[in-house]
């Protein structure tokens, strides 16, 4: 069954970029095969979450969720236990 | 009457087996009292020796020009300078200068060289002369007007291939000027750089790519300055927003639009959509997007810093290509006339004084850029803070 592709947005901003989130863009090739054809990523310009000084940067979006502080591994994990999900 | 851009350049090979040219070709922009002058000389015989008497030569033409000697007198104070050849009889160096307006009043006064060649549009234009000087000095007057090519030569273009059984005579005038029309016929907008690069080339064919004499050629071309509008900064006021979009879409030239905040408040009022480019990222830059309807959208603050990096050192063509400062410099360096809107609302987010240094405050930045665009790369610059 075809199931609706999990929707990431990485933040571009230069706030993110400055504070960790560089390397970001380059996510879909540090994610491991099985779950590369489940997502798709686009890039923002900017996300808007830094204006929040509550919330850590760097900003990814997860199916509209905020992940604060991203890093290629948080969200490789997150996207690890959505999967598991989705599949139980 | 807008004002016109005088867009020059010039080059040149050295006689077959020497090192440097006997030719010089020097020019000056006074911005202030908008005007250009150039002077193109031609050293007798070649080498080092003729190097130098071109260069003393375009020296004080030059310098008598920009310190507003009447050209007449310049002209022949350095005809009783210039030594005369003992055996040949003839001066040491020949001079053309062109005295030029941003209005297109042009004064060109010959000595020695072969004539220079005026194209309105692509047709030669015959110009009335008249001599001082029992004869030997040529002036000529006219009014220059916006697709006008003034080409300076010296004879190792006109003389070339001289001998050969098709052009004994060399290139001669009759078939430059065919060649040069056909050019501009080709490509009407040809820059001075692609035109002076053609004639060389074809004069350094006629001699079988050993050119028998020194070869110099300039291109002055008259034309309407290429604009770039580069948009950076929410406004401060942000009933502004709509201005800024506006101004975009109604600019004639082409546009730039640094910040995301920024692009994404242009894309908000046209109803457009901001497209990140992750195809191409690199570690010390956030990549380039798209808007329909913008020549280049990048990242702000760090994408103009390292821009002015690589303007103030010249380090620009080791930059990848791909590199969202290197495009910009590319935009900001085809352009003559570039104009800077920088919105100075502050990113509160930016000011944390634990952050990098590299986050300055985009005023000074834009400033600096815009700095070492006049000084260093001759640009017309104009900022504009809303």
């Amino acid at each position: 069954m075809e199931t609706k592709k999990i929707q990431i947005v990485i933040c571009t901003g230069t706030l993110c970029h400055v504070l960790g989130g560089a390397e970001l863009p380059s996510l879909e090739q540090h994610l491991p095969d099985h779950l590369k054809n489940q997502v798709e990523i686009k890039g923002s310009p900017c996300i808007n979450h830094c204006k929040n000084t509550d919330m850590r940067p760097p900003f990814v979006e997860i199916n509209g969720e905020v992940i604060e502080q991203a890093s290629i591994t948080r969200i490789r994990e997150h996207l690890e236990k959505l999967t598991a999900n989705d599949s139980k | 009457m807008r004002k016109m851009f005088i867009d020059s350049d010039s080059g040149y090979m050295p006689k077959n087996g020497q090192i440097v040219c006997g030719d010089v070709f020097l020019s000056e922009k006074m911005k202030n009292e908008n005007r250009l002058t150039a002077v193109l000389s031609d050293g007798l015989g070649s080498g080092i020796k003729a190097n130098i008497l071109a260069n003393m030569t375009a020296t004080m033409a030059l310098n008598f020009t920009i310190n507003d000697q009447p050209v007449e007198r310049s002209a022949i104070s350095i005809r009783e300078t210039l030594p005369v050849d003992p055996v040949r009889k003839i001066a040491f160096a020949s001079f053309t200068i062109v005295d030029t307006e941003f209005d297109g009043q042009t004064r060109i006064i010959e000595y020695g060289n072969p004539q220079f060649l005026v194209f309105r549009k692509n047709k030669p234009l015959e110009l009335e002369r008249s001599f001082l000087v029992d004869g030997e000095v040529d002036i000529s007057d006219f009014q220059a007007c916006r697709e006008d090519r003034i080409v300076l030569f010296s004879d190792g273009v006109s003389q070339s291939g001289i001998g050969r059984k098709d052009m004994p005579f060399g290139w001669e005038t009759k078939a430059m000027t065919d060649f040069i029309s056909n050019k501009i016929t080709r490509d009407p907008n040809i820059s001075a750089h692609q035109l002076h690069k053609c004639i060389l080339q074809q004069a350094s064919m006629n001699d079988i790519q050993k050119p028998k004499d020194d070869i110099t050629c300039a291109v002055l071309y008259f034309r309407n300055p290429r604009k770039l509008l580069v948009c950076t900064g929410p406004p401060y006021d942000k009933t502004n927003d709509l201005n800024v979009a506006r101004k975009i879409k109604n600019f004639e030239g082409h546009t730039v639009v640094c910040g995301g905040t920024t692009a994404q408040i242009v894309a908000r009022e046209w109803k457009e959509e901001v497209v990140v480019d992750m195809e191409h990222f690199s570690k010390d830059i956030p990549p380039i997007s798209h808007i329909h309807g913008v020549d280049l959208v990048t990242e702000g603050i760090l994408t103009l810093g390292k821009a002015a990096e690589l303007l103030k050192y010249g380090t620009y063509e080791q930059a990848e290509a791909t590199d969202p400062s290197r495009l910009l410099v590319d935009q900001l360096l085809t352009h003559d006339y570039i104009e800077f809107m920088v919105g100075t609302k502050i990113n509160e987010a930016h000011q944390d004084p634990n952050l990098p240094v590299e986050l300055e405050i985009r005023r000074n930045v834009v400033k600096k850029i815009a700095y070492i665009l006049e000084k260093e790369y001759l640009k017309e610059t104009e900022l504009k803070f809303i």
